[in-house]
């Protein structure tokens, strides 16, 4: 399951905030470079990026062996033709890139949701967009971290009981359907208890934020956003001028 | 008869065998919840499943009907191994959970009951014997309409007794069934339990309470560090588990 785990990587000494920028420079560049050669540096710096985290390529394979099979699918439904010759190669080299540009992106956003507590997550969004809109949205941040991870391990407790009574030899649409439901009762009540739960903790919209960590690698950091960012507004920079 | 051969099994990254031959994902192996354990359970025998949190007894149940892959070893339910025939192991051994709750997937009793029989493919009139057989062993019969959500803890953990039954199972496992339930729902579940006992049903109870549970048991096995710290008749080795993290009985 994607959640924190406590480390002394690069990855976990730099602050939250550096990494949700590099993250964004990094998106950019990744939208403005779709060409193999772009995405070939980008998986370098990837490899590179998720290494100092602590991550490897096999732990994000992993983690997202669910979503694997829908960037795959993209591509091959997009080369399938209603008419001779049936299957169009050409037509699959473009979503097979940007499925290859999601993966990148899905593999930063493991190295940051591994290196990353909650609460410094939650203070980040809260330090990155000012007033009341930053602590809700940061808020919102927080809940979200904490909340995937209990609703995810409900569904899997629930898969599991099912497939003890054989529930795993259903129609994969009526496996759907229940888990669905199942997990559908399961959020509703989980909710209504967190609710009771934030309240009986004194929850506030303004918390004591914890201590900034922004040092030397940070700059580093920051300098590699900057020069992402460069990079993602060249070719639009470069048409302009010439 | 469920029978345990030189079971190894680590935690996994991703809630299992992360670590297991064939299955290397560059994943981290976790520790071992199980290390080269072996067992066998008779059918109709009362074993009560004892052991601190995180000595691997959910974990060993786990593998008696295949919800769990090993790392090393195997797990054989009537001679066949379980991986060969998971429907036959899962009609053998019926699991009941900790949280009553995970095991529910519909709104009304009967109609959750009847689960595991409608997945064996029965005639409709065989499931709907199933479901009252069920009920009554758990004297729940007549409630069948119910809805889940508005029973009582103890009348819950029935309900998932009863889900087990109706798959017709030689043995039944429960794990931790008395958690959260008040003195009333822990005696009226195990007096349910006794009797489908006394009926011929083997009962594999996973607690670390033992508290009522041992004078009714044949067997009693403590888990630790996952190996068998104390496997023997409950009579003849309780001083074998006085520095062991679990609830003795306070005759003892």
């Amino acid at each position: 399951m994607l959640t924190y785990e406590p480390g002394d990587s690069v990855g976990h000494r730099l602050d939250a905030r550096s990494k949700l920028l590099l993250q964004a420079a990094f998106a950019a560049a990744a939208f403005g470079h779709t060409d193999p050669v772009g995405l070939a540096a980008l998986t370098g710096l990837t490899t590179a990026l998720i290494a100092l985290a602590s991550t490897t390529p096999g732990v994000v394979f992993v983690e997202y062996r669910g979503v694997l099979p829908f960037l795959a699918a993209a591509p091959a439904i997009e080369s399938l033709r209603l008419g001779a010759p049936w299957i169009d190669p050409a037509a699959a080299v473009d979503p097979a890139l940007a499925a290859y540009r999601t993966l990148l992106l899905l593999a930063l956003v493991a190295a940051y949701v591994r290196t990353t507590p909650v609460r410094e997550s939650e203070a980040a969004v809260a330090r990155l967009v000012p007033g009341k809109a930053g602590r809700l949205l940061g808020l919102g941040v927080g809940l979200v971290f904490r909340f995937l991870p209990v609703l995810q391990a409900d569904l899997a407790r629930t898969r599991e009981a099912m497939a003890a009574r054989l529930g795993d030899r259903r129609p994969l649409r009526d496996r759907v359907r229940l888990v669905a439901t199942a997990g559908l009762t399961r959020v509703l009540s989980r909710t209504d208890r967190l609710a009771v739960a934030l309240r009986a903790r004194c929850l506030s919209w303004d918390p004591t934020p914890p201590e900034s960590t922004f040092g030397r690698d940070d700059v580093l950091a920051l300098a590699l956003a900057a020069a992402l960012a460069g990079w993602a507004l060249w070719p639009s920079f470069a048409a302009a001028v010439w | 008869m469920i029978e345990v051969r030189d079971l190894t099994h680590r935690y996994g990254d991703s809630g299992g065998n992360a670590g297991a031959p064939g299955n290397d994902t560059g994943a981290e192996a976790g520790p071992f919840a199980l290390r080269d354990l072996s067992i066998q359970i008779p059918d109709g025998e009362f074993l009560v499943l004892a052991g601190a949190n995180g000595s691997g007894k959910s974990t060993l149940v786990r593998h008696f009907n295949g919800l769990l892959t090993p790392d090393e070893g195997e797990v054989l339910v009537d001679d066949t191994p379980v991986g060969d025939d998971l429907v036959a192991a899962r009609t053998r051994v019926g699991m009941v959970f900790q949280e009553p709750r995970d095991c529910f997937v519909a709104a009304t009793v009967a109609r959750d009951v009847a689960f595991g029989p409608e997945n064996l493919g029965l005639p409709r009139e065989e499931i709907d014997r199933r479901v009252e057989r069920a009920l009554a062993a758990v004297n729940m019969a007549g409630r069948g309409d119910e809805r889940l959500d508005r029973l009582s803890g103890g009348e819950q953990e029935r309900v998932a007794v009863a889900g087990a039954l109706a798959m017709d199972p030689a043995h039944l496992v429960l794990d931790e069934p008395f958690t959260g339930l008040d003195e009333s729902a822990r005696e009226s579940v195990l007096a349910h339990l006794l009797e489908l006992h006394r009926d011929g049903t083997g009962i594999v109870l996973v607690t670390h309470d033992l508290r009522d549970v041992l004078e009714h048991a044949d067997r009693l096995v403590v888990l630790a560090d996952g190996e068998i710290a104390v496997d023997a008749p409950p009579s003849a080795d309780l001083d074998a588990i006085d520095d062991l993290p679990v609830r003795r009985p306070e005759r003892c």
